[in-house]
């Protein structure tokens, strides 16, 4: 009895252990932003690690906000994921029913077709892109920065999969009562394919904030920068070495808002990203 | 009334013409050292902008080098160029390949101090900007590796901190006494570090310019045109020989990929007595630097030897008349002297003309920062950086060959043959 006991609290010191090791992967590089952020620049040169700071200052901090105006580089990104997110739900929801419950000649060709894009990395279409961005007189607007990926075959493959496990009669009963098409979508489809359709949502999001590369190329004027391109601004010094204090700092600023949200919401990610199987 | 409308018209007339001259031209530029350079960019094209009435330039920031290559390169197959550009020296196989680019001689012709101002520009800063026999770009934010050396160390070792080594023997000799082992035979400082790593091999190139005789501009690892290259040259061949030694024969180097970003850190911290890095670095290294630190010219085994590197302004093709010229007094304004010292002090950069170091405000700071002349001294000795047609390519060929003799993997010689042969493929459709 006393030996099941102590058993299980070594089981117990075990998996506390193994959680204690997991947490760390994860903390140790943001408890290492964060101390490089507000150490003075001297102190990142130690021979030896310094895993503490003693003399902590918002040097690095005022730097880095003097560096861009990131209250409009934020408010860029936002209107840029936001925008982006709501034109994909314009265009995959339908697109996404259709190819799940309609019939129609050359449905599956489509599809297929639909599934090619997936493959292609979006680096690769930056020229082409550009070229239609070009041509319908959109370069250097935020509108140009969504449009390419309005029609997410990423997004519209994970929905139609997901639409396809509601059960039919659960339309049929709903449109033998009166229900119209987007009704059968608000109140039937969406609901129950929820945990899908936020794992899409978070993911569209997540890339969206972080991407460069794109918004790097269509926009000019300094007033339509995103959050990425004034990172850029920190960490392009490539011809003098780094400066890590200036870096995380900025970092610091431009992740702090995600971080939080991730923190007060963490829960429900959790189990969403559980539920759906779908890796961030 | 006739004469009022004589009048009116002719207002008219005139008010329109104003309109009709005002030019507006996008300039990309990227920003690759340390500090808030993007401002100063900025500041610098709104004076412009307050003195030129007729021209107003948008300044649009385009990350580091390459990704203001890339976004050049979007902006013209999307038919809209940007009127001027600031790219990597090299770059310009590059736009030449595309046809993006014009040449400059004839706006240097039409001005009545071309060619004075030309001249004006150090010659080996110059050197890559020339190409079928005109000139395609003006030097504007460039520098060149310089050796820095902890001058606290070399008194510790009993070193002259006065006398830092000139030849590749004084190098080894002072390595070899300034790199410091713990009993258990592991490295707490050493000697000296080369930045090598992500296919980046400009420090290589200097050991191969130090190879030349003195005086002289012979050693060529590349063809004029960028059409050929000669990797297995006898001087390619002993530069990667001593280079490889540094670290496999005399231990006072790391051996392998010496990541560019961190050499700096070792060397503010101590853990390097020696390093080879930009110029670029020095208003980095000299707010930071705890410790007394000495700027000289990298020690050479016959001559002393670098190559340049850095930005130049371009002056794009698919843009109207009226745009390159006003391109081109933007350009011209950019590179005035007294532009060209104050560019140079807030970003470090060498200054590309000599006359910039005759006005007030360049003399008044060397005067008190003595150090940063010696890259200026360093650039009689520099030769044209490394570039060639498919220059990504080759260079990543060269680099991986490189880093094969210095792991061990190849002998020097096979290495270098390897380079070649695989150079030779790649540059095979450019050759005529």
């Amino acid at each position: 009895m006393k030996g099941h006991k102590g058993g299980r609290a070594i089981r117990n010191l075990g998996h506390i252990l193994l959680i204690l090791a997991a947490i760390s992967i994860w903390l140790v590089p943001l408890w290492w932003t964060v101390i490089t952020a507000i150490r003075p620049v001297s102190e990142t040169l130690s021979l030896t690690p310094q895993w503490i700071t003693h003399r902590p200052t918002w040097e690095n901090f005022k730097r880095a906000f003097n560096l861009a105006p990131w209250g409009r580089y934020y408010l860029n990104t936002f209107q840029v994921v936001v925008g982006t997110f709501l034109l994909q739900m314009i265009i995959i929801i339908p697109a996404a029913y259709a190819f799940a419950r309609l019939t129609f000649p050359g449905r599956d060709l489509l599809f297929y077709v639909l599934l090619v894009q997936l493959m292609l990395p979006a680096a690769a279409l930056i020229f082409p892109n550009y070229t239609t961005i070009k041509t319908l007189g959109l370069v250097d607007t935020k509108v140009a920065l969504m449009l390419p990926y309005a029609a997410s075959a990423f997004g519209t493959f994970l929905l139609r999969q997901a639409f396809r496990t509601v059960p039919q009669e659960l339309e049929d009963a709903a449109l033998i009562d009166g229900c119209n098409w987007l009704g059968l979508i608000r109140h039937v489809y969406l609901p129950l394919i929820k945990p899908v359709f936020i794992a899409f949502a978070l993911n569209s999001i997540i890339y969206h904030w972080n991407e460069f590369l794109w918004p790097l190329v269509v926009i000019n004027s300094p007033s339509k920068r995103t959050l990425t391109l004034g990172l850029a601004m920190a960490f392009k010094s490539q011809e003098t070495g780094f400066d890590w204090p200036l870096m995380t700092a900025t970092l610091l600023i431009v992740i702090s808002p995600l971080l939080m949200l991730f923190v007060v919401f963490q829960r429900w990610f959790i189990r969403i990203y559980a539920q759906s199987g779908i890796k961030g | 009334m006739r004469r009022f409308l004589v009048v009116f018209s002719l207002i008219l007339g005139v008010g329109m013409g104003l309109v009709a001259e005002q030019v507006n031209l996008t300039f990309y530029y990227p920003v690759s050292v340390a500090g808030p350079l993007a401002k100063v960019i900025e500041a610098m094209v709104a004076e412009f902008n307050a003195t030129h009435p007729n021209i107003q330039v948008t300044p649009v920031f385009a990350g580091g080098y390459n990704d203001t290559l890339l976004k050049v390169q979007a902006a013209i197959m999307g038919g809209t160029p940007p009127d001027v550009a600031i790219l990597l020296s090299t770059d310009l196989f590059t736009l030449r390949a595309i046809d993006a680019i014009v040449p400059l001689d004839e706006f240097i012709e039409a001005d009545v101090d071309g060619q004075k101002y030309i001249d004006d520009f150090f010659p080996a800063l110059m050197a890559n900007s020339l190409l079928e026999g005109n000139i395609w770009s003006i030097p504007f934010q460039r520098s060149t590796p310089i050796l820095y050396y902890n001058k606290d160390l070399f008194r510790e070792v009993g070193l002259d901190p006065e006398r830092p080594p000139t030849t590749w023997d004084e190098l080894v000799e002072y390595g070899l006494k300034l790199t410091q082992r713990a009993p258990d035979g592991s490295v707490l400082r050493w000697g000296l570090e080369v930045p090598f790593s992500g296919g980046f091999i400009w420090n290589f190139e200097a050991f191969i310019y130090q190879t030349g005789c003195p005086g002289c501009n012979e050693v060529k690892i590349v063809s004029d045109d960028g059409t050929e290259v000669y990797f297995t040259s006898q001087h390619v061949l002993v530069a990667l020989r001593f280079f490889r030694d540094l670290s496999v024969y005399y231990k006072i180097m790391p051996n392998g990929y010496i990541n560019w970003g961190t050499v700096p850190s070792d060397f503010l911290a101590g853990r390097a007595a020696m390093i080879y890095h930009s110029t670029g670095s020095l208003t980095h290294i000299r707010n930071n630097a705890p410790f007394e630190f000495g700027v000289a010219f990298m020690p050479g085994l016959s001559c002393y030897g670098t190559p340049t590197g850095g930005g130049n302004f371009y002056i794009f093709k698919a843009i109207p008349e009226s745009h390159r010229k006003a391109a081109w007094t933007f350009v011209r304004w950019m590179t005035s002297p007294e532009k060209v010292a104050e560019w140079s002090i807030k970003s470090g950069y060498i200054a590309v003309r000599r006359s910039a170091y005759s006005t007030e405000l360049m003399s008044a700071f060397t005067s008190e920062h003595p150090e940063y002349l010696v890259a200026r001294d360093q650039l009689a000795y520099a030769h044209k950086e490394f570039a060639c047609y498919n220059r990504a390519k080759v260079t990543k060929i060269l680099f991986d060959q490189l880093a094969r003799a210095i792991l061990g993997e190849a002998s020097p010689e096979e290495a270098l043959e390897e380079a070649q042969r695989q150079a030779n493929a790649e540059l095979e459709p450019f050759r005529k």
